[in-house]
């Protein structure tokens, strides 16, 4: 076959499990149908790629495999609409495509010799999971100074990943808090634990909150708890995903820990379509979230327009 | 002193069908034909004359390059067990005959997004890379033409192959690149009298053709007016038709969809445009672009700011199709020449 940017490479579906208790997402791995493909499929933290389903379309999907995992391709998603629908609706051995790897990455060369902080909301960790891997693997380790990860739920139950997040509790080469919402009264959030074992923090001011060394499970929002855990700002890179409002709110308090904005990276998310820059349908300004992004440093996106 | 014009060759008005049949031996010949009221080109069937008496054609040939509706893959089977097919016959070269200098300048934009060091679309590259073109100066370019401004130029003879020029009984066709030459080679050598003829024609064309000033300075100038009010004025009449999008020769963007008849079915672009609200909505419902002015303001900054960003040229040729077909007229040299003053 003629190879074309915008032909699907066939892949079977080997596992598919639900993530969350409310089951809407659903983590799929893929494998290649053909090992030429496999190895000419070569990417980094962060990409993504086109979910293919021929009859329905494509979605663009974050890769929550890390390159350091071989034979499969790892994918977390949510059933919003169409295609989504469509894969959730597939049984294990289904045949489907994928296009990619596309955009680019995190920056992974530049923060070696620098600590990490990660920072996720909600079903947004896919690709901090794959950079988390990939960080943790034991030839890429050494590269990184403390590796520090703040990650959030509404509820325990719709945190991903959750046999992994048992292990990395567990590890020394890292610190892993987690966080849960707040319960909400009539006056607001309740400060209280949210459910038995998940420790509020200071609910009015969050950098007063004493984190106890072995308490890694709060009640509280990713923002506050980034300002409770008050990670470290000298060398260090921010790596932030979520829901829009979380990276509303964790900005400020990562600006306010000292971060500069050339450390602070995110990655966003436009509709898309072709994936290769040419549709024209997921520019912010005049770079193409598909191709340019979707990783920006916060440095880059406040020179582009306020438009996503 | 003949030897100088070995270039320039020339047809008799009443001969031009002769010479599209010798084309027709190896090449497919698109040029404007007369259909109801409008002209648009086509595939030139046997025996078939172009229609060369207009001033320009309805819609722009890019859909010869960057076809409406194109498949990208076919399929079939049950939903979970397609592999996607695709096939490419051997393509019989074309000619694209009569194309007038602001679309085949368009052409050379459009190049620029679709064959680039980071992704090549290989449908467009394909139909490209298999098309010469013939352009046509123009002897009387519209009130609406506003090529002038873009380095461009009813004569402009930048892209083509061989370069056609009405001198009233005749047509003068020059070579320009080897293969135009090439072509033409077999049609009698013009004069230096014709050439004449065109220098006057050119030099009328050239004389009432209008031209926006200094539109060079139009991307620096829009570059902090992301946030300026003027886009809410300008916009306040516009339907969100998407007229002006489909019929400029330089809108690109396409959508993918598939569909499905029965089990068999195939993958295609589509045309589309950034008028659209949901060329932009997300499946989750939060929508960048939810106002008219916003998305207006993406066609313009697209093509006159980003597009000059990304590429070094701006998204716009001057052929004023937008500007003829907009039901509400609104006209973006009008809009141009605001954006200067502010
Ligand atoms: C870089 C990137 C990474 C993403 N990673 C993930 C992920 O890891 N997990 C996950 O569940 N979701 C992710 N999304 C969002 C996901 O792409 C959309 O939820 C999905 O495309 C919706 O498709 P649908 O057909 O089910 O919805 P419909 O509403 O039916 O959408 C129709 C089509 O529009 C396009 N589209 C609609 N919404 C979006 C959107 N938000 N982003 C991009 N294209 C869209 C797609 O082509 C889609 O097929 C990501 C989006 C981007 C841009
Ligand atoms: S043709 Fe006119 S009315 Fe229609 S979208 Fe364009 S500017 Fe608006
Ligand atoms: S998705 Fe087509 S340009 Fe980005």
């Amino acid at each position: 076959m003629i190879k074309n940017s915008y032909i699907p490479i066939p892949v079977k579906v080997d596992k598919i499990r639900f993530e969350t208790e409310d089951k809407l997402i659903k983590t799929f791995d893929l494998v290649f149908m053909d090992k030429e493909e496999e190895k000419a499929f070569r990417y980094y933290p962060g990409q993504f790629a086109e979910l293919s389903i021929l009859g329905k379309g494509e979605s663009p999907i974050g890769i929550a495999s890390s390159p350091t995992e071989s034979g499969f391709l790892r994918f977390t998603v949510m059933k919003v609409g169409v295609v989504t629908t469509a894969l959730h609706n597939f049984d294990e051995g289904a045949i489907m495509g994928v296009r990619g790897p596309l955009g680019n990455w995190y920056p992974i060369e530049e923060m070696k010799g620098k600590n990490v902080v990660i920072v996720g909301g909600g079903f947004a960790f896919t690709t901090l999971r794959s950079l988390l891997i990939y960080m943790l693997d034991k030839k890429n380790r050494k590269n990184y100074g403390e590796i520090t990860c703040i990650y959030g739920a509404r509820t325990p139950g719709l945190l991903c990943y959750r046999d992994e997040l048992k292990e990395w509790e567990k590890r020394k080469d890292m610190s892993l808090y987690q966080c849960i919402d707040w319960k909400f009264g009539a006056e607001g959030p309740i400060e209280e634990a949210a459910v038995e074992g998940w420790e509020p923090i200071n609910l009015k001011e969050p950098s007063k909150t004493k984190i106890k060394k072995d308490i890694k499970k709060f009640t509280a929002f990713v923002p506050q708890l980034v300002s409770a855990v008050k990670p470290g700002a000298k060398d260090s890179y921010a790596i932030v995903c979520g829901p829009p409002i979380m990276i509303k709110f964790t900005i400020p308090v990562l600006t306010e820990l000292g971060f500069p904005p050339e450390r602070i990276i995110n990655s966003l998310e436009n509709r898309m379509k072709c994936g290769i820059g040419k549709c024209g349908r997921c520019n912010i300004g005049p770079k193409y979230v598909c191709k340019d992004g979707p990783v920006f440093s916060l440095k880059e996106l406040e020179k582009l327009p306020k438009e996503y | 002193m003949k030897d100088s014009l070995k270039n320039v060759k020339y047809i008799e008005k009443d001969k031009i069908l002769d010479f599209i049949k010798v084309l027709q031996k190896d090449y497919t010949v698109i040029a404007p034909k007369k259909v109801k009221d409008f002209v648009l080109f086509g595939e030139l069937k046997d025996n078939e004359e172009p229609y060369l008496d207009f001033l320009n054609s309805r819609q722009s040939p890019k859909e010869f390059y960057f076809p409406q509706t194109e498949t990208i893959v076919e399929y079939e089977g049950i939903i979970d067990k397609r592999v996607p097919k695709f096939s490419e016959n051997d393509m019989k070269k074309r000619i694209i005959f009569g194309i007038r200098p602001c679309d085949v300048k368009s052409t050379l934009i459009l190049d620029k997004l679709f064959v680039n060091e980071d992704y090549i679309d290989d449908y467009y590259k394909r139909l490209r890379d298999n098309t010469l073109i013939f352009s046509f100066g123009c002897n009387n370019p519209k009130t609406t033409c506003f090529c002038a401004s873009f380095e461009c130029g009813p004569f402009s003879e930048e892209g083509s192959d061989a370069f056609i020029t009405d001198i009233g009984d005749k047509f003068i066709i020059e070579g320009i690149t080897e293969q135009g030459n090439k072509i033409i080679d077999k049609l009698p050598d013009g004069d230096g009298g014709m050439l004449k003829k065109k220098k006057e024609i050119k030099k009328n064309s050239d004389n009432v053709v209008s031209c926006i000033e200094n539109i060079q300075k139009i991307p620096e100038k829009l570059r902090g007016m992301f946030e300026n009010p003027v886009w809410e004025e300008i916009s306040e009449r516009c339907l969100g038709c998407g007229v002006c999008t489909y019929l400029c020769p330089t809108c690109h963007c396409f959508d993918i969809q598939d569909e499905m008849i029965g089990e068999d079915g195939r993958r295609v672009k589509n045309w589309d445009s950034c008028m659209f609200p949901i060329f932009t909505l997300h499946g989750s419902g939060h929508q960048p672009r939810e106002f008219r002015f916003q998305r207006m303001r993406q066609r313009i900054m697209h093509k006159f700011n980003y597009y000059e960003e990304n590429f070094n040229i701006i998204a716009c040729s001057g052929c004023g199709r937008c500007v003829t077909e907009c039901p509400v007229n609104i006209d973006v040299r009008e809009i141009l020449e605001k954006i200067k003053k502010l």
